[in-house]
């Protein structure tokens, strides 16, 4: 996660430069009088380079994604209680017709 | 059943065996909407930053919106290994979330940016 908030942070400041390049363009425009209608070539292609870290920030930032079907590796459903003064293997349960399989989460 | 389950907080959809209901942990499906949330939120505010750089009016900056949401969906579907339904239950959710949330930060970035570079 420290390489993914370092992605994204180096992709805010070329939005930031290219931002302070564009202004100053527009200062040139000015002085000279003259339309504005693109920024220049290397202004889009640092938007464009800042545009590729900040996605790639935004994916592996936030976290990953979790499986959410029950019976994947990563979800057991069964532990035992963190406390063993509780726990019961011996009760009514062997008289239910279910075929479990059950590994343990630890 | 002869386990108990440890974590408090999941909850689980009954799971007769006459009923087809799909079983999932809604805790993790929560984690999951969360990552899609923020991803969708970010690459909103940063696509209004660069609609108001490039000097985006009008309709073609809700062009340059979808096409930003378009980017995203396909990261986020990359990001789940194009197995989508092992992440989440349906397709809209990792689609269509954070859609109209976002239009409203991206408009709000992309005011702010064309004021601040093109204005002042």
């Amino acid at each position: 996660m420290g390489l993914g908030f370092v992605v994204g942070i180096f992709g805010v400041l070329f939005l930031f430069h290219a931002a302070y390049s564009t202004i100053q363009y527009r200062g040139l425009l000015k002085i000279m009088e003259e339309e504005f209608s693109d920024p220049p070539m290397n202004v889009v292609l640092e938007l464009l380079l800042g545009f590729v870290f900040c996605v790639s920030a935004s994916l592996t930032v936030p976290g990953n994604f979790i499986s959410i079907h029950p019976d994947s590796e990563e979800n057991r459903i069964v532990s035992l209680p963190s406390s063993l003064d509780f726990t019961i293997f011996n009760h009514r349960a062997k008289a239910l017709p279910f075929e479990v399989d059950m590994k343990l989460k630890h | 059943m002869t386990g108990h389950s440890d974590s408090s907080s999941s909850e689980k959809k009954s799971n007769e065996e006459m009923n087809d209901v799909p079983v999932f942990s809604a805790e993790n499906m929560q984690n999951n909407m969360k990552v899609i949330y923020y991803s969708r939120t970010f690459m909103s505010i940063i696509g209004g930053v660069i609609a108001g750089i490039l000097g985006f009016t009008g309709f073609m900056g809700f062009v340059f919106y979808f096409l930003v949401m378009t980017i995203t969906s396909i990261g986020l579907i990359a990001k789940a290994k194009f197995s989508v339904h092992l992440y989440v239950d349906s397709w809209n959710r990792i689609i269509l979330d954070g859609f109209m949330g976002g239009l409203m930060s991206f408009v709000l970035f992309w005011t702010f940016a064309y004021d601040i570079v093109h204005i002042f």
